[in-house]
Order: structure tokens, then sequence, then C-alpha cells
């Protein structure tokens, strides 16, 4: 990390740590705008801070180490969307949602296809899943599922119809879209073809990357959070941390935290500038699939480790479980990371 | 060893250039089909492999990268050493194992703590070929290394020593042997040890070479027995043996780590390579477990890689080297159990092994039982898992003055 970033950090961290522990969207969003924090991976020559993705995912980092609630990511997902695209009015765009406007992106892949008969408008069909707070958003990002278009879809009008889907983790919000033979304009559609395949690439690839490090931080956060209550709770007449069991399983969850941070830092590097290629695809879906595994590791013995308190609702543990659940399933549809790895090596070899 | 060319010294201080010389260097000198040539064999056609190995690094300049500048091949900085080990492991070379005490332990504790004279008398007979063992484990000290009990008694301008060591990795073709003893046992555990530097073929040294479970002999037992060996032969004064023993056990700075997790990271293609040849290779379940083991071998090369920046810039703390150990100790487990389910009731069916062929040699069952040397040699998992809540969790260490209830 540069010294830039490492302070652009630290302040973030600074900032969303006097916010408390899971605090909502409605308190940390305001701060997201206001800070600026939006524009952390936008080149500089668009008016960013030119941090990359290695800058976005630091500050993925600090939200998911604070369990927070601003929609960050689908709204860095979109801006990244609008970066790459290079379309000629980017600039307001930008101007816009780094500033105003929300615009939303599915933190998973749903059904959705785009009939585009000429001298007609492209129509949109079919459902988008896991989109976080939609109802705030002006747009949102989809790409047809066979990744010929990606468009920005105004959510306020008829043909759009949102669900809420209350999950277990009350951190993030998500809305099911169900698009009817919605009509598109022409304008709003970012890339097609194989610019659009590209920019499908890289919006996964950004994505993994995400979840890793949202995951990375909140298994460190909460592995802290449980070694110092083991330090502090009493039982037998000494603290739960004098215990040898207790402490290997502490231990051994630092290792895999350590692996997922160190493979995290790692694949950021392999991955490079290209988001779009091949090699950055693989970096990201390790990083995803180590990082997520680790945090629900982390999160699944936490709970017991802390005993009682950890099933208690007013105690913190359940915010960071609920998390690390849900992003087991974000990503790429069907559970394929695994998968996905072992066909690359397994073609490669 | 004036004649020892000096090929290296011209890519300086420059890792990309070296990559090049080094990657065109084993092309040539990579001895052609070793695998098969140690198949089966005894522990001679090893050590004759090893020895051809060793001279021909050490005349390339790459067996010494990390002695000091006025040595052949020496004065290279940590980036350039990586380098060299990289290369090495990706081009499947054999492990330097038989000269490696000598080249790493004993030499790096020469040069720190060393006096002159021991200087000129042992580090160019370390490039002549001269193999050295490490006398430090004991049968009740193990992962508790302040245990040692072998005792040295001083009589005039000799100590004379009594005892045994275990685990000595090819101590029976070694010259010499870094050996730790007691000879104080008053107060700490820690402030009665000696080092001293022993020559084997003195009178009173018995060596006996362990059958391990896997039917390799690659360490042995010493036994002494009112073994004389010089005062001249210590290094360090009485009394410093812990000190010394801690610079012999760093002076890999993490090298070895960095050259197993890549070595394990090529091994990934000869698991897909032996998925195809069993005609498993569409089999989901060892797909899945396949792509789930990738991404812990890459985080443990990334682990060993950061381990060693930490090292070049001195930024490492408490706690790291262990993070590096446990999780390749635990990666190259699992590496091995999946090589077992991939080669199924075939895998079982007993094959010779290869001598010194590294730790994920194709033959499973071997490479498993041999992986127990990651997680009990050199502080065993459950130690590093101790150091790790103590030292960098911040957890309470058990009281010593424990009885049983």
């Amino acid at each position: 990390m540069n010294p830039e970033l490492i302070e652009l950090r630290d302040s973030a961290r600074q900032v969303l740590g006097e916010s408390g522990l899971g605090a909502s969207e409605h308190q940390t969003w305001p701060l997201v705008l206001d800070l600026g924090w939006l524009l952390v991976a936008v080149p500089e020559d668009l008016g960013g801070l030119g941090q990359g993705l290695a800058g976005a995912c630091a500050f993925y980092t600090e939200f998911g180490r604070r369990v927070a609630g601003a929609p960050y990511v689908p709204a860095m997902l979109a801006i990244d969307a609008i970066c790459a695209a290079g379309r000629a009015d980017r600039e307001d765009w930008l101007q816009r949602l780094t500033t105003r406007d929300y615009v939303t992106t599915p933190l998973a892949d749903g059904e959705l296809t785009l009939t585009s008969s000429r001298p007609g408008k492209p129509r949109l069909s079919g459902t988008a899943v896991a989109v976080p707070s939609a109802d705030k958003a002006s747009h949102v990002l989809v790409a047809s599922s066979d990744g010929d278009c990606v468009a920005l879809v105004p959510l306020r009008q008829g043909g759009v119809e949102l669900r809420e889907r209350p999950t277990w983790d009350r951190s993030r919000r998500l809305f099911d879209l169900r698009f009817t033979g919605l009509e598109l304009e022409r304008d709003m559609v970012l890339a097609s073809g194989s610019a659009a395949q590209a920019l499908c690439r890289r919006l996964a690839t950004h994505r993994d990357f995400a979840l890793a490090a949202g995951a990375v931080g909140g298994a460190e956060a909460l592995l802290d959070l449980t070694v110092d209550y083991l330090k502090t709770r009493r039982q037998f007449g000494r603290p739960l941390a004098l215990f040898q069991a207790l402490k290997h399983r502490c231990a051994d969850l630092k290792a895999q935290v350590a692996a997922a941070e160190a493979l995290l830092q790692d694949a950021l590097q392999r991955a490079g500038e290209a988001l779009d290629g091949a090699a950055a695809g693989a970096a990201g879906r390790e990083a995803r699939l180590l990082a997520c595994s680790a945090y629900a590791h982390v999160a699944e013995e936490a709970l017991q480790l802390h005993g009682g308190i950890g099933m208690t609702a007013e105690h913190h543990c359940h915010l960071f479980l609920k998390r690390a659940l849900l992003d087991q399933h974000l990503g790429r549809g069907g559970n394929r990371y695994d998968l996905d790895l072992a066909d690359a090596l397994l073609a490669g070899a | 060893m004036d004649q020892i060319p000096i090929p290296t010294m011209t890519t300086g201080g420059n890792p990309e250039a070296l990559r090049a010389e080094v990657r065109a260097w084993l092309q040539q000198n990579v001895p052609q089909g070793w695998r098969a040539a140690l198949t089966g064999t005894g522990q001679d056609a090893f050590v004759d492999a090893q020895r051809d190995w060793f001279q021909r690094l050490v005349k390339a300049g790459y067996a010494t990268p990390h002695w000091s500048q006025e040595w052949p091949g020496g004065g290279r900085s940590l980036a350039e050493q990586k380098v060299i080990f990289e290369y090495v492991a990706r081009a499947a070379a054999p492990r330097l194992i038989l000269f490696f005490v000598a080249l790493y332990h004993a030499a790096c504790t020469v040069m720190e703590w060393g006096s002159e004279e021991q200087k000129r008398q042992h580090l160019p007979g370390i490039l002549e070929g001269r193999v050295w063992c490490q006398g430090f484990s004991e049968p009740n000290a193990g992962s508790d290394l302040a245990a040692v009990r072998t005792r040295a008694e001083r009589r005039g301008d000799r100590y004379v020593i009594n005892g045994q060591k275990t685990w000595s990795t090819l101590a029976q073709f070694a010259d010499r042997c870094l050996l730790l003893v007691r000879t104080d046992s008053s107060g700490a555990p820690q402030a009665g040890l000696t080092y001293l530097l022993l020559d084997m073929r003195s009178k009173g040294v018995s060596v006996r070479p362990i059958e391990q479970i896997t039917g390799d002999d690659e360490f042995a037992e010493i036994f002494f027995d009112d073994v004389e060996v010089p005062v001249s032969d210590r290094v360090g004064e009485e009394g410093q043996g812990w000190a010394v023993a801690q610079s012999t056990l760093a002076s890999e700075r993490g090298l070895t780590l960095v050259e197993l997790t890549q070595r394990m990271r090529y091994s990934l293609a000869r698991i897909a390579g032996i998925m195809r040849e069993r005609g498993v290779v569409d089999d989901p379940a060892l797909r899945r477990d396949l792509g789930r083991l990738i991404p812990k071998v890459h985080a443990a090369c990334a682990l060993a890689d950061r381990y060693l920046l930490k090292r070049i810039e001195g930024t490492e703390v408490a706690g790291d080297a262990s993070i590096v150990k446990l999780n390749y100790a635990r990666t190259l487990r699992e590496f091995t159990l999946l090589g077992q389910r991939i080669a199924g009731l075939q895998g079982q069916y007993q094959e010779p092994f290869i001598r010194g062929g590294g730790m994920e040699t194709g033959n499973w069952p071997f490479d498993f039982m041999n992986s127990y040397n990651w997680s009990i040699a050199g502080g065993s998992d459950e130690i590093q898992r101790n150091i790790i809540a103590e030292r960098m969790l911040g957890m309470p260490r058990e009281p010593k003055n424990w009885t049983l209830a």
C-alpha cells in the first residue's frame, strides 16, 4: 500500500470506528458521499484518487471490519463500469454518482435477457437478484446473462418491480428486481458485444475482490473481538484465554485469516490493471473463495467461543456471523468457485 | 578454492537479470531424469547424486548466495537469493538436502559466532563438500529444546561428552556436527547450554540411522560415549549455547519455505496430470477438492513471500514465521490427502519411493507420511499455535508451576 492509500484507509477506519459496529445505511451512506470515498478507484484524469482496485479493496476491508450498512460495494461497481465503458458523458455521470445519486449493482448473478429487435429499442426481461438498497437507487447496473449487453436502467418507472428480500444479514438490504420487457433507451447501454463481455468479466472480478476484501476485514475484526472476550471472561478461576484448547483454535483461525489476507494482496498484484483478463479473473476467484470460507469459519467458531453471550441479539457476534453466511452465496452463481479454479488448472495442465 | 569461478558477480544486485541467468543455467544443468534415477535406490546413489548437484551449484555460485561478498557466489541480496530458490523450485531440480546444514546452519553460525581461526578451519571445507549435521534434538528434548541433557564435562582443554542426540538429518554421512550440550544444570535450563563443533570421527561417536515409517532413513541417532572435544571447538562462550543455537535456527531466514511453497505450487500441475492419468478428471468431488486446495497453496506461497519481504525490510514481528510454517504444514497435509484420494486403491499398492524427491513425489501414501516432517520438526504445529496465540494474539502463557490435580 502506498502512503497516500494508508492515510486514506486510516481515516476511513477512524470515521467508521466512530459510527460503531453494524452502523446503519442511514448513518454511513452520508459519510461515503461527504468524504468522497466513492472517488477512491476513479482514475485521476477523471477527477478521482487513482488508487485502483487495491485502493477500493482497502476501503471494502474497512467496511467489512465494521459491518457497516452503506451500500458501498454496489455503488463502487457501478462507478467502475462507467469509468471503464468510456462514454463521452461519463464525467457527468461520475459527478452525479459521487455526490448525489446512488446507482446500485446486483451482488449475485440473476437471469436477465435483452432482446433487441430492430428498429425497436432493446427490451429487458428477467430478474436481477441480491440488489442492495434498490429502493434508494436512481438506476441499477445490469448485464444480460449472456454477457452481451451492460446497461444502466432507471428504476423509477413502470416495467420494474422491486421486491425487498430481507435476509438474516441486516447489514445489507437486498432486493429482487423484476423486468418485464422493459424498453431501454439506447444511450443507457454502456457496452454491447465483445466490449460488454469484457466489461462483464471486469465487473465480476471486481465483485469477487470486493467480497474477498470485505470478508478479510470482517474475519480480522471478529477474531480480535473474540480473543479480547476470551481474555476478559473468567471461568474456573482463570481467564478463558489461558486454556490451550481455546488458544489453539484461535491460533488456527489467525493463521487462516492471515492466509486469506496474504492471498488477497497477492491476487491484487497478479490481477494488475487488466481486470477483464483471465489472470485477474482467476486471482479474484481464489481470493473470494479463500476469504469468504475463512470468514465463515471464524464466524462459526466465534459464536461457540463466545458461549451464551454470543446467542444474545444485543451482542455483536451475530452481526458478523450473518454477514459471513450471506457472503458465501454472493458473487458468481452456482457455487462454482472451486470448480472453476479446478477447471482452469486442468485445462492448462 | 581460489580457482572456483565467480560467474554470477556480473549481474550484481539485479534480480531481473539474475532470473534469466538462473533459468538458462538450470536448463543446462538440472540432471536429466534424476527422479527416475533415484527411485527405489539405496542411500549411496542419493549421496552421489547430491554431491554431483552440490558441485554444480557451487561452481555456478548458486550454493552460497547468502555468504558474504568475499566468498565465491556470495554477497547476494535476499531478493536475489529468493530468485535462485524460486527458479530451482520451478525447474523441479533436486533439493540440496545433504548440504543444507553445512551451507546454512553451520556456515551462518561460524560466520556470526566463530573465531577467525574457526572460520579459516571450517568455511572453505564446506565449499569443498564437507557434510555437517545438527545435534540439537534429543529423545526428551524435541520441541522443548531447552531440555537438552547431553552432558559436556570440562577436563583441562577438553570437554567430555556423554549422551544421545536424535533426528539428525543424514548424520550417517556427516563429517562434523553442530552440537548443543549441557555444561551446567544449576540455573535456568537455557543458561547451562554450550555449543560445540564436533568432529564426527572422534572416538566414542556412533551413529545409527532411524528406519522411518516411509522406509527412508534420512535421519539418525547419534550416541556419545566419553567423546573428547577440544575446547577450541567451542563456539561462543560456555553457557552461551542457547543464543548461538538461535542464530543457527534463524539462518535460513524463510528461504526454505519460499522454496517449498513454490515447489508445492508447481506440483499442482502434477496433481492435474495424475487426475488425467487415473481417468478421474471428471470426478466432481475431486474437482471440488482440487479447487479448494488451489487458493490455499497460493496463499502459502504468498505468506512465505511476504515473510521474506518482512525479513528484507526488517519489519518481522513475533509469530510471523509461525503463521508461515503452520499454514505450509496444514496445506501440505491437505495436498497429500487429496493425492491419496485421487490415486485411490491403486495408490495403496506399494511402489518404491524417490530419495530426496521433495514433498510431493506422487507416491501419495509416502508423501502423506513424509508431510509429518513439517508438522512435527522445527517446532511442531502445536508449538506454532502456542507462539501465535501467546505472541501475536496476546493470550496468556500457561503458569509454569502447575501440578496434577
